[in-house]
């Protein structure tokens, strides 16, 4: 039982990105993976949820879910089989509020064993005004109980009740729009979550709830990566181990006391060579 | 309703009865004796038969229209002018194209209404639902009436105003339906009286309404208000291939009115429709316009704001699929002072389909401290679609607040790309980023046309996929 990444080698357009990165995150574990800017993060997250901009290079790439490699899906098999990505600059949907993407995703994520049935979908109207259409596809949980469970995660986030219902990511802040980001994935519990940069734009009391949510996620068995370029958020959610990746290669891999080091001396060291 | 015990001249049957009663049926073509014909076989007044020989006339010397939609494929000497729209319809459930009986499956509509909305059944059942909301209204004074009781029934009244706002001489085919007109609604409220419930074509169901020249005249007199909704979302199938209806709405001082039409023929129809409101002091018209299907739609609802503090709105959205072009928008005519106007257009190609914005907003010399306010955005679903604007303005003075935005996007790779790492299908994030884009017309809709709306899109969006 692992996410399992080997040998990943990724371009975009005509320059190559990722050069033959290898890593295992265990469920329950926290991997933090830092950088300079430009050193392919970014890239990482992206090709990990399968982003078609982002080619695969080496025939031998591999992306594994618990033994499953699923380098070939589309993102949203990948989202299916319980991988997240929590996104740097989630883009804005007009008229899509959080609440309604995730009635629907939750409903694929969670009920991905079953076929899913053909009318699963964009029903906002209907959920709220039938319970009976809703819980029909998902058995666990009412709509009644769903927006009782969204409205608690939210609650947690310090996510004000009218967010939920407002269009994704619009004339939001930059703070809000990584809280959402969160949500989603309390929401949605993966397997294996990634969180590109969700520290940037966060004042200090937002990042200690954030940092606490994704302790949460590791508390429950969610295998968490966490991009960053700065060492503070770390201090809250500490990671198992942290690696660095400087143009396109992972340099360094150790435990959490390696994040101190490029606190204290940057990342000279290892961009030199 | 006395109609329905009247012996009726001819075969023409009015009302609720059985599809094989209708025995007359006018030959192909548009000529003088067509229209006498159908005037004759209705019992109508002098002035109405001259009216339609008039409008007639009138047709043959109008040029097509040159601008909109492609036009040139409409052969008029193939149109039945006048056949009872029960007898046109597919005579069983089996008839129907296959697409059409998939769709209604699919959307999940009942049985019943699926015959009905077929054309197969002449739906008994709604008789009832019919005459206990007649009850309702004729207590508060109010008529709502298919157009042909309408003019039998109170013809000072509708010589008054029928005509009035759209004359023959209009257009084309405003032209065409004078001289041609069957069914439609007539409705009038009295003054002061609010009418509750939304008044429904669909429950006045005597098939007349969905004639292919329907002709609809609501005058909603001083301070009252009323909600008129037409059309289902629901395929329309019909094997006409030409639907030009006008509808004329009067709105009198302080007075409310709402006209929400979803539109969705099957794709062999050019739907070609004259709407206008007439507004006077503090009254307020308000269109609300779905257009899905048709081949071509070209209709334009318009408001003209008579009165000082009249207020207009027109609330478009438009969808065109493959071979589909929708023409659609609105105009404002402001020709007092303080009126006030909003045009919003929402629309949609996808899988080459097409759609044109055309609006004309006009303020008049003595329309001073108007406002008015013109917002068209566009979605491509893919690069084969295509989607125009065709903004008119005609300001007179300089004592007007006028604001226009318009936007043409795309479905962005990066929206697609975020709706699908949260799990959702390619068919299910297109389809959500649709309906977020029409969400705010939408929302004006009743609950039951925005749900059907959002699941029509979910389909359409399903089949663009393959």
């Amino acid at each position: 039982m692992s996410l399992k990444i080997k040998n990943l080698s990724v371009s975009l357009g005509e320059k190559q990105i990722l050069k033959d990165i290898s890593l295992e995150i265990k469920p329950g574990t926290i991997h933090a993976i830092m950088g300079p800017n430009g050193s392919g993060k970014s890239t990482l997250a992206q090709a990990l949820m399968g982003n078609p901009n982002y080619k695969i290079q080496n025939p031998k790439s591999k992306i594994q879910i618990n033994n499953k490699n699923i380098i070939n899906y589309g993102p949203d098999e990948r989202a299916r089989e319980g991988l997240f990505l929590a996104f740097q600059n989630p883009t804005a949907i007009p008229g899509v509020s959080v609440a309604n993407l995730l009635k629907t995703a939750y409903q694929l994520v969670k009920s991905k064993n079953k076929e899913s049935r053909h009318k699963v979908g964009i029903r906002d109207a209907v959920n709220a005004h039938s319970s009976q259409t809703a819980s029909g596809h998902n058995p666990a949980l009412s709509v009644w109980q769903f927006n009782e469970m969204l409205v608690e995660k939210a609650k947690k986030l310090g996510i004000p009740q009218e967010f939920l219902r407002r269009s994704l990511n619009e004339a939001f802040s930059g703070g809000e729009k990584k809280k959402l980001e969160m949500l989603q994935a309390l929401v949605l519990e993966p397997k294996y979550a990634i969180f590109d940069e969700i520290d940037t734009g966060l004042d200090v009391d937002a990042l200690k709830i954030v940092a606490k949510a994704i302790d949460e996620l590791k508390k429950t068995g969610c295998g968490v990566v966490v991009i960053t370029h700065y060492q503070r958020i770390l201090k809250f959610a500490k990671p198992d181990f942290v690696h660095i990746l400087v143009k396109g290669k992972i340099v360094a891999s150790d435990g959490g006391k390696l994040a101190q080091t490029v606190e204290k001396s940057g990342y000279k060291k290892w961009s030199e060579n | 309703m006395t109609q329905f015990a009247q012996p009726i001249t001819s075969g023409y049957q009015y009302g609720f009865h059985k599809p094989e009663n209708y025995a007359f049926k006018a030959k192909k073509g548009l000529s003088q004796k067509t229209i006498e014909e159908i005037s004759w076989h209705k019992n109508e007044p002098d002035w109405m038969t001259k009216f339609r020989l008039d409008a007639l006339k009138i047709f043959y010397t109008k040029q097509m229209p040159a601008w909109g939609g492609d036009l040139t494929k409409i052969d008029f000497n193939n149109i039945y002018y006048y056949i009872k729209p029960i007898g046109k319809k597919a005579k069983s459930w089996e008839e129907l194209p296959k697409d059409i009986k998939d769709t209604y499956d699919r959307i999940g509509i009942p049985e019943a209404e699926k015959k009905f909305l077929g054309g197969v059944s002449a739906q008994y059942e709604s008789e009832v639902v019919y005459k206990s909301i007649q009850n309702t209204l004729s207590k508060k004074g109010v008529i709502f009436l298919d157009m042909d009781s309408g003019l039998r029934e109170y013809p000072d009244l509708v010589k008054e105003y029928f005509g009035k706002l759209i004359p023959p001489a209009d257009n084309k085919f405003a032209a065409l339906n004078s001289a041609a007109w069957s069914g439609g609604s007539f409705i009038y409220v009295p003054k002061g009286v609010h009418v509750e419930l939304p008044l429904q074509a669909y429950f006045r169901i005597n098939a007349a309404n969905m004639g292919q020249f329907e002709r609809t005249l609501i005058i909603a007199d001083e301070g009252s208000f009323v909600s008129y909704l037409e059309g289902c979302t629901a395929p329309i199938y019909t094997t006409d291939s030409l639907h030009a209806a006008v509808v004329e709405i009067f709105v009198k001082k302080g007075a409310r009115v709402r006209y929400t039409t979803i539109q969705n023929w099957s794709t062999n129809v050019y739907n070609l429709v004259t709407k206008r409101m007439r507004v006077d002091k503090e009254g307020i018209g308000e269109w609300v316009d779905g257009n899905i299907g048709s081949k071509l739609t070209m209709k334009y609802p318009s408001v003209y704001l008579m009165g000082k503090g009249a207020r207009g709105e027109v609330l478009s959205v438009a969808y065109a699929g493959a071979n589909q072009h929708q023409d659609a928008g609105g105009k404002a005519i402001h020709f007092a002072p303080y009126t006030s106007s909003k045009i919003t257009s929402k629309s949609i190609s996808a899988r080459g389909g097409r759609t044109s914005y055309r609006g004309l907003i006009q303020v008049f010399p003595h329309a001073t401290a108007a406002k008015t306010k013109v917002v068209c955005d566009a979605l491509l679903i893919d690069d084969a679609s295509r989607s125009d604007t065709y903004p008119t303005m005609d300001i007179r003075h300089s004592d007007v607040q006028v604001e226009h935005e318009a936007t043409v996007s795309k479905i962005g790779d990066e929206q697609l790309f975020y709706l699908l790492s949260r799990g959702l299908k390619k068919a299910d994030a297109e389809a959500m980023i649709v309906n977020g884009f029409i969400e705010p017309i939408v929302k004006e809709l009743p609950l039951e046309y925005a749900v059907e709306l959002n699941r029509l899109i979910q389909l359409e969006m399903e089949g663009s996929v393959g």
